[in-house]
């Protein structure tokens, strides 16, 4: 029943609407889509969309592939790739594994079928990853930004176990920083995420004291760096055992004088996790006591980690940190993004999901509050979001890639997490690409 | 009583309220210090000569004042135990089983308390302490399950005429010899599986930590264990002795080292006048467990896992890894990166919970390990400090095969890296040894992993993961060759080394029919 079909003189309903956003959203996601290139008009994505399809239906053959493009990068020989990856296709026990079984276990095909494995997973991760280093990278930054899509750059690393390892990456983010800034047209377009795990080798997730005094000199230089090249540094969030960690140090060193007038930075809040709005009273309290020339950056994700905290949780016998039903996330997605929103501009909001309605939500309640491009931006991984930044961009609202960059060795583990994410069942994007209706996909969680 | 097992929830010790619980337990604990131990036989509880468990963080700190058990003790808890054995043997195995599982309650309600004692008595880190508190509930409730299950016998073969059926029943009287290492969850172990299936017992603990063991006999005598059913005996190994050679002992359940356990089997098989039976030995002993690490396995897991199996609890468990086996390819990248690792080690005190290596037990432990360190050139070697019994964590590189440090358990935090051509090189190398507890390997190949996992000689594989932290039910624990004598601990076969089969077969024919 439409709310105007009301018979007159009955109670209204128990809450009042103050806003109804469904309007808006179905407006704003239909035309979005409608900007997407057609799938089917392009041939590589139609194979990427068989390919999306067929690894959500067999388990198996999902598994196998993704235990191959994990280990690729470990393989010596071409020999050793085909015996990875014929040994994980034996191992998956579908129809569809066994029958490429029948053509990697043939000597003959050895070669060949290597070689095109190791092609196939080096192109999969082109797509993703834009560059071996910033100077690799850079013809394809500067390519987003003369098509007006603002970038953050990733550099993808190994496990930092020592202290050497963390100054190399620092040293990675310092050089990073420094040949963007040289090749930046205007200010404000050098913009860099770092991982406090690479920083420090001593995160710990009962002490966090160590990791905060492991990664607070790199993490301190580098804000000093940024400051300097005038660019800006966002502080990525990880895996829920240094949360903590990451938001004392970035908060702590945020608040020293010298940083009140740069750079410009910014942190992460994940709304899987069930404590995310307490979360993000901290981060606004800490915002509005602490004035600064550019205001803190308040980047909202879903959360990349949502398997490991389930996994753990239950070995511990926890309750798991983050919500458990996709729904619940979402609508927390959508409660937070309202909040930052009403936050600005002592805020400034990135919106970073590929989810449409996700993103159609944050567009249709900034559109209603009055909060433009100064305040709010989009945000899609690169090899991920690529429609949806083309999309956002043609509307005129501000988009920003986030691009990895770094060896192929290194990005496997990034490269894994993306796969999954795009062929989990329950993902927007997975979705999307099994075809499901723009309607549908836009529906409130 | 519920009958699915799952194992008790760990501390999630990430979150700050949490951490200040513990910490709040301990100060607690502190103000308590030091505990009295005495000896607890039958409804008696007795003095003798006072000993004292220190901390190992902080030696000057007492822990407890115990009182020693001499043979004639030892004599007189046995007596005490032969009474407990008939009741005890005699209640419904249910009532057993409910009493093991109040046990675990009155364990879980002290759950912080008993993880500061073992943090101050052992030197565990808090969350291998809470680990160990957890594990020590998990027995207890899972051997209670177990009990139940085995209670309903086994299935035979049935013909017409006869009706045949077999019924579990206790050994007897049984002594329990514990270490110090897991010093709550082995004694409860090892004490609630003899009395799961109705056995009366005499408990004699590690003289580190008799603390700990008072603590799980505590909770079982308020959770209805008769006294007479199980005694605590505090002391050395010369109560131990005692108990391994009375004839009235009948099943003897031992974790400790190799030479302890050999002795103890020596004693037990040795009859001593008016024995009429043959003891039992359950022996879990020593490792000298070995990570090979594949040319494909993934070095951004296998630098912690390494770290974790061979530093963690200053590498004072049975399962912690003291060598790895690594493939010519990735040796040298390995190597570099694990000793740049080893110097972001913290060692201090098991207390702190920034703290990644704790003390070892004691002075004679220190010496020990000082002595395996002193024997070669480490390749890199962590922090020290002297306010405590502690040694600097430390690697080793290349030494030769017959070399002590890779040869002999060490129990210390020591790592020793090896390079061989292959994994079947690798596998060769773990076969020449003489333990065989636990064992790892990295590597992404899952041919490999089969290959290994069947080749082993190991009782407990562990896979492209840490080799230490075995979960009751999940991990069934134990090892062969000289590690142990076979029985897995915290498996569903465990009971069946604390019970003799009785089968009963009934002729049911009279007068040419089946009646
Ligand atoms: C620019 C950018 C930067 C990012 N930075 C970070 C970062 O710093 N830290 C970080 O953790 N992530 C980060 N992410 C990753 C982000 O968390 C994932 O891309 C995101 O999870 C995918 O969400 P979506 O809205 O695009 O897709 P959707 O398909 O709408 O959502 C998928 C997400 O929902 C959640 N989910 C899945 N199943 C369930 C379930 N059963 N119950 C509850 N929730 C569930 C998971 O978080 C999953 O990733 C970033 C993403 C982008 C685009
Ligand atoms: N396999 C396993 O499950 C397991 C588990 C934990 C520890 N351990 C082993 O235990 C050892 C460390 O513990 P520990 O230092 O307490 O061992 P330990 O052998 O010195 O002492 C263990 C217990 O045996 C007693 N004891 C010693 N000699 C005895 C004898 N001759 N007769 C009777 N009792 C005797 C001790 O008093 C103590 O209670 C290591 O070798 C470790 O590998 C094995």
């Amino acid at each position: 029943m439409a709310p105007n079909a009301r018979i007159p003189g009955m109670a209204a309903p128990t809450q009042e609407r103050p806003l109804d956003l469904e309007r808006p959203i179905r407006e704003i996601g239909t035309d979005l889509a409608a900007r997407m290139p057609r799938p089917r008009a392009v041939s590589t994505a139609r194979v990427e969309r068989r390919m999306t399809e067929l690894l959500m239906k067999d388990p198996a053959l999902r598994a196998a592939l993704f235990r191959f493009v994990d280990v690729r990068p470990a393989c010596s020989s071409p020999a050793d790739v085909t015996r990875h990856l014929h040994e994980f296709l034996v191992d998956a026990e579908s129809k569809t594994a066994r029958r490429a079984t029948g053509i990697t276990g043939r000597p003959l095909a050895q070669r060949p079928i290597a070689v095109a494995a190791a092609a196939g997973v080096k192109r999969m991760a082109q797509q993703f990853i834009i560059g071996e280093d910033a100077r690799d990278a850079l013809p394809e930054i500067t390519k987003l930004w003369r098509n007006g899509v603002e970038t953050t750059v990733d550099l993808l690393g190994e496990a930092t176990v020592s202290e050497t390892e963390a100054d190399t990456y620092m040293r990675r983010c310092e050089e990073t920083l420094r040949a963007l800034a040289s090749a930046a047209t205007k200010p404000g377009q050098v913009n860099l995420s770092v991982k406090v795990s690479a920083l420090t080798p001593l995160l710990r997730p009962t002490a966090p004291e160590r990791g905060i005094e492991g990664a607070r000199p790199r993490l301190e230089r580098l804000l000093r760096v940024a400051k300097e090249v005038g660019a800006h540094l966002h502080v990525d969030m990880e895996s829920f055992d240094t949360r903590e960690a990451i938001t004392a140090l970035t908060l702590d060193l945020l608040s020293k004088p010298e940083f009140a007038d740069g750079p410009s930075a910014g942190i992460v809040l994940q709304a899987y996790l069930v404590d995310s709005p307490e979360h993000l009273d901290e981060l606004l309290h800490w915002a509005q006591s602490t004035p600064r020339t550019h205001p803190f950056v308040i980047r909202l994700v879903k959360g990349a980690y949502w398997d490991h905290e389930v996994v753990q949780a239950a070995q511990m016998g926890w309750a798991p940190p983050v919500f458990t039903d996709r729904h619940e996330c979402d609508r927390n997605f959508e409660a937070l993004t309202k909040r930052l929103i009403d936050a600005t501009p002592t805020v400034k909001v990135a919106i970073a999901s590929h989810n449409l309605r996700s993103i159609s939500h944050a567009a249709a309640y900034a559109d209603a509050r009055g909060v433009g491009n100064e305040d709010l931006e989009f945000q899609i991984l690169r090899g991920l979001g690529d429609d949806t930044q083309a999309a956002i961009a043609a509307t005129g609202r501000q988009v920003r890639a986030y691009c990895p960059v770094g060896d192929l060795v290194a990005g496997m583990a990034y490269l894994v997490r993306r796969l999954l994410e795009n062929t989990a069942n329950d993902s927007f994007l997975a979705a999307a690409a099994s075809g499901t209706d723009t309607a549908e996909l836009l529906e409130a969680p | 009583m519920n009958t699915t097992f799952r194992n008790e929830p760990l501390l999630e010790l990430r979150r700050g309220p949490v951490r200040n619980e513990a910490l709040q337990a301990l100060a607690a604990l502190d103000a308590r210090l030091p505990l009295e131990v005495p000896m607890l036989i039958g409804d008696d509880v007795v003095t003798g000569q006072v000993f004292a468990s220190v901390d190992p963080s902080n030696p000057t700190t007492v822990v407890a004042n115990a009182h020693a058990a001499t043979a004639a003790h030892v004599h007189d808890a046995i007596t005490a135990a032969e009474r407990g054995q008939q009741v005890w043997s005699k209640r419904p195995t249910t009532e057993r089983a409910a009493a093991l599982s109040r046990a675990a309650g009155i364990l879980r309600s002290r759950r912080f308390e008993l993880a500061a004692l073992a943090v101050r008595e052992a030197g565990k880190p808090w969350a291998e302490a809470d680990g160990d508190v957890a594990e020590a509930i998990d027995f207890l409730e899972y051997y209670a399950q177990n009990a139940l299950v085995l209670d309903a016998g086994r299935p035979l073969v049935q013909m017409p005429g006869e009706r045949n059926s077999m019924r579990y029943v206790p050994r007897g009287v049984t002594g329990v010899i514990a270490p110090w290492n897991f010093p709550l969850a082995i004694a409860a172990g090892m004490v609630s599986a003899a009395l799961a299936t109705g056995n009366a017992v005499v408990l004699k603990p590690a003289e580190q930590a008799p603390a700990c063991a008072k603590a799980v006999v505590d909770a079982l005598h308020a959770a209805g264990v008769p006294h007479d059913a199980l005694a605590l005996l505090p002391g050395g190994d010369e109560p131990g002795k005692a108990l391994v050679a009375d004839p009235r002992i009948h099943t003897i359940v031992f974790t400790g080292s190799v030479a302890a356990g050999l002795n103890i089997l020596q004693t037990a098989h040795t009859m001593v006048p008016g024995q009429r039976h043959v003891k039992k030995v359950i022996a879990e002993m020593g490792g000298k467990n070995a990570i090979i690490v594949d040319s494909d396995a993934d070095l951004d897991d296998v630098v912690p896992g390494l770290l974790k199996s061979a530093f963690g609890f200053a590498g004072q468990k049975c399962s912690a890894a003291s060598r790895a086996l690594i493939h010519r390819a990735v040796a040298d990248e390995l190597t570099e990166r694990l000793a740049g690792a080893l110097s972001t080690l913290r060692v201090g005190p098991a207390a702190d919970f920034g703290t990644d290596v704790p003390p070892v037990i004691d002075i004679a432990a220190q010496q020990r390990i000082e002595g395996y360190i002193d024997s070669a050139a480490p390749l890199a070697q962590g922090d020290t400090r002297d306010d405590g019994f502690y040694v600097p964590p430390t690697l080793f590189a290349g030494l030769p095969t017959d070399h002590k440090i890779i040869q002999e358990e060490i129990f210390g935090p020591v790592l020793s890296l090896e390079t061989v051509d292959s994994v079947e090189h690798a596998c060769e190398l773990v076969d020449a040894g003489g333990f065989a507890l636990t064992g790892g390997l990295f590597s992404r190949s899952p041919r490999t992993i089969e290959h290994v996992s069947e080749r082993t000689p190991v009782g407990n594989l562990y896979i492209n993961r840490e080799i230490t932290g075995a979960m009751v039910g999940r991990q069934p624990f134990g090892g062969g060759r000289l590690s142990g004598t076979g029985p897995k601990a915290g498996g569903p076969d465990y009971l069946l080394q604390f019970v003799e089969a009785r089968a009963v077969t009934e002729n049911t024919v009279r007068h040419g029919l089946v009646v």
